[in-house]
């Protein structure tokens, strides 16, 4: 065998059997007890585990008829009387619930666009979700300054943080039930977008990245979910103005700081010597890695490299990516950061290739999943958002994925299909195909 | 360590995802959960006298095919039990507050439970001096929440005083230094109390650079001080000076570290001043003449931004470009190369 053809060989594949049996234990027994302080998130792992099957190309095989009738109805049974979603049982007050008592179980952006997303990807025509009364609520979710917020509670308050991701899930859930669409729809008011894109740039830091709020520090996941929300509404940059306001104001130094998330620091004890600096540790290490081994290369490997040839190092088979400077590596920013750059339409300006090798050989678990850090046990975000890294990355036997919505272009089609969003759209006067 | 973002969004973010996977789980049985371990400090209140007056309200799971069981444990699903039926009653007392800080301790991440306590603690006008005593080791146990530093911000910010904080917040990042969740929080007190001008807090935030020259956190704390606290401008040109200084120091004592050249960056910007200005210092840790003396990928990236934006400079850009991608950096060499690409872009397109 040619010794490309052994290397090639020797790498770690993705082990399907493994995340196959990984996601369908996830589906059908019980999370151990340990998950309790996931007890008001369970929307939002029953999307990762639905979603992450589909992508497999397991869905069909691993639900019968039955289980998915009965998983739709139990998603519509956490379907708030006025509108949305639950994210889980637990605020349920059943029987109890009054006026008085409902702000308890109060509408949550989280609930509804996880449960959107479930409902989806189950098939169903969401014919029964109560869609005018969720975009009304999203305008009562958004705040004066233009951001969201993920509750409504009493007297009408909006509760929770204020950054992009409640913005980034408002986006997605209006996509979903009104799509492009600007401005009042079939009588239901719009929310107010040009304020969030307002918002969205006074959280651009200075080295370029995104942050919480304005002057926190640039950090991956909001990074992905602001412009991930700017891709819903239409908003990215683009060449051509049209008196609109776009985010981002700086595009080269978003880029910037997107392509510097790749790190060669995997492992807590991938501590390095670095150039008369004490202070580096397994904990603060970082960018040092990427510079230092590759500083001491023998002189004539320089000579090489003004051909344009790429250094073949043992350093470079495996690149990791971080969510904040100097961070060490870790598997959900593989998508917090590739995903931008992706909907940005620049994922090029990284190389798939070590990410990928990162994640197989690195995080992936032998019982199938990934995990956060090399060793650590798969957990569901991770074990999901690797796997939609891969597919946007073209992995063989993978669906393709909406980078966005997170579900494959077949479930994003089957939405689009829907015939109560065609006609909202406008699309059947076009002909029909 | 910080996970962060995302509970995707709500959850993703934070969560304790290194969990044993481990004992699986029987399957679901639609009927009913395995049965837990008995924890032996574990509190019931159906025996309880002081609760004998309450019908707990128990979980409808939603049918015979609920996603995302979990295998809850009796204690547990019984507290959830007591604080729906209070919820329900819309009840506030002293009992209420034992319930909802029980339920806290299993779960921190119930978003109502926390806003439930907070009506509470302001329905039986509670002594909120008592209650941030029970946050401190509460947010020492759950690093990565964020509900609690919501409500400890609806505490203090009741309360009018910073007093204590700054020590409580140098025990959590003793804990982890880079913890999101407290920087930002930090933020909120400083903004609150209008503190950027307080010479303690930048101070403060040098310390925490000494400490570690790497930790970005800090450095944007900085910054939030001395530029956010001004509208986004250096205020003087003294303070430009101390700035820019302040930057170079850091790099000279570790050259290969991103935050400070960031920083060192944003201040020239924010200050209207070419980026050409810092060529000088540039050339000091990445003269191209020499390239077995490179000592910054950062100060080459540099470079090659000053050098395209000279005056028929182009080759010297690519150069540095070309350094990066091949010898200093070739990690990002896609970028590097891309960014290359674009200097052949002809100026009139661009
Ligand atoms: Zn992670």
């Amino acid at each position: 065998m040619a010794p490309g053809l052994t290397r090639e060989a020797e790498e770690r594949r993705l082990n399907y059997a493994a995340h196959i049996r990984y996601w369908r234990r996830n589906l059908k027994t019980f999370l151990p007890h340990q998950y309790t302080g996931n007890d008001c998130n369970r929307m939002t792992l029953a999307a990762f585990i639905i979603s992450a099957l589909d992508i497999l190309g397991d869905l069909p095989a691993a639900l019968s008829q039955e289980e998915r009738e009965g998983y739709i109805d139990w998603v519509y049974r956490c379907q708030l009387p006025g509108g949305g979603f639950r994210p889980a049982p637990a605020t349920d007050l059943g029987p109890l619930r009054n006026p008085e008592n409902q702000i308890w179980d109060p509408f949550h952006v989280a609930g509804t666009f996880f449960a959107l997303l479930i409902l989806v990807n189950l098939g169903d025509d969401l014919e029964k979700v109560k869609r005018r009364e969720i975009l009304q609520w999203l305008t009562k979710l958004q705040r004066s300054d233009g951001g969201f917020g993920e509750t409504v509670g009493e007297n009408d308050r909006v509760e929770g943080g204020n950054d992009s991701r409640f913005g980034f899930m408002a986006a997605a859930v209006r996509w979903m039930l009104r799509g492009n669409l600007e401005g009042p729809v079939d009588g239901v008011p719009d929310i107010d977008v040009d304020a969030f894109v307002r918002c969205v740039q006074v959280a651009e830091t200075y080295d370029g990245g995104l942050s919480e709020a304005p002057y926190h520090e640039a950090h991956g996941g909001f990074t992905s979910c602001a412009i991930s929300a700017l891709y819903f509404l239409d908003r990215l940059p683009r060449k051509q103005t049209d008196g609109r306001p776009r985010g981002l104001r700086n595009m080269p130094m978003t880029l910037h700081w997107l392509a510097s998330r790749q790190t060669l620091t995997l492992d807590e004890e991938d501590a390095a010597d670095t150039y008369s600096d004490e202070t580096d540790s397994a904990a603060t290490c970082h960018d040092s890695h990427s510079f230092m081994k590759l500083h001491n290369f023998p002189s004539s490997r320089g000579k090489l490299s003004f051909q344009n040839q790429p250094p073949v190092h043992a350093e470079l088979k495996w690149v990791g990516m971080n969510g904040r400077e100097n961070k060490i590596g870790d598997t959900c920013y593989a998508y917090w950061v590739c995903a931008p750059l992706k909907l940005l339409e620049h994922l090029h300006i990284i190389d798939p290739k070590p990410i990928r090798r990162w994640l197989l050989d690195r995080t992936q678990h032998l019982v199938g999943g990934f995990g956060k850090l090399p060793g650590d046990h798969p957990d569901p975000q991770h074990s999901f958002l690797g796997l939609m890294v891969l597919s946007m990355f073209g992995e063989a036997g993978l669906q393709n994925v909406d980078t966005a919505l997170c579900i494959t272009e077949k479930a994003k089609k089957h939405l689009e299909s829907l015939p109560w969003r065609r006609k909202l759209l406008g699309l059947d006067d076009k002909g029909e195909a | 360590m910080m996970t962060a973002l995302f509970t995707l969004l709500s959850a993703v973010f934070s969560l304790p995802y290194r969990l044993l996977l481990a004992v699986a789980v029987s399957v679901r049985s639609r009927v009913q959960a395995p049965k837990m371990p008995a924890n032996e400090d574990a509190k019931y209140y159906r025996d309880d006298p002081a609760w004998g007056d309450v019908e707990p309200l128990p979980q409808d799971d939603g049918g015979l095919h609920p996603l995302a069981s979990i295998a809850y444990t009796d204690e547990y699903s019984e507290a959830m039990g007591y604080l729906r039926a209070v919820m329900a009653d819309s009840e506030h007392s002293e009992r209420v507050l034992e319930l909802t800080e029980h339920i806290i301790s299993m779960n921190p991440a119930h978003y109502t439970v926390w806003l439930y306590r907070a009506k509470t603690l302001r329905e039986i006008k509670a002594d909120l001096g008592r209650e941030i005593e029970w946050l401190n080791p509460t947010a020492l146990q759950h690093l990565k929440n964020y509900q609690i530093w919501h409500h400890r911000q609806t505490i203090i910010d009741a309360l009018g005083s910073p007093d204590g904080e700054a020590d409580f917040i140098a025990t959590m990042l003793e804990q982890d230094s880079k913890n999101y969740h407290v920087w930002s929080y930090r933020q909120w007190l400083v903004q609150r109390f209008s503190l950027f001008d307080k010479e303690d807090e930048l101070t403060w935030t040098e310390s925490m650079i000494e400490d570690d020259v790497r930790n970005n956190s800090a450095w944007n704390h900085r910054w939030f001080l001395v530029v956010g606290g001004h509208s986004g401008h250096l205020e003087s040109e003294h303070v430009v000076k101390r700035e820019l200084e302040y930057a170079k120091y850091a790099i000279r004592k570790a050259p290969q570290n991103q935050s400070p050249w960031n920083y060192l960056k944003g201040a020239v910007r924010a200050a209207g001043l070419p980026s050409s200005s810092l060529k000088d210092f540039a050339l000091e840790f990445a003269d191209m003449r020499r390239p077995d003396d490179i000592y910054s990928s950062h100060a080459l990236d540099l470079l090659a931004d000053i050098y395209a934006e000279e005056e028929g400079n182009k080759e010297e850009a690519k150069k540095a470009l070309e350094l990066l991608a091949t010898r200093f950096d070739p990690i990002r060499a896609h970028y590097w190369n891309y960014r290359k690409g674009l200097l052949e872009v002809p100026e009139t397109a661009a």
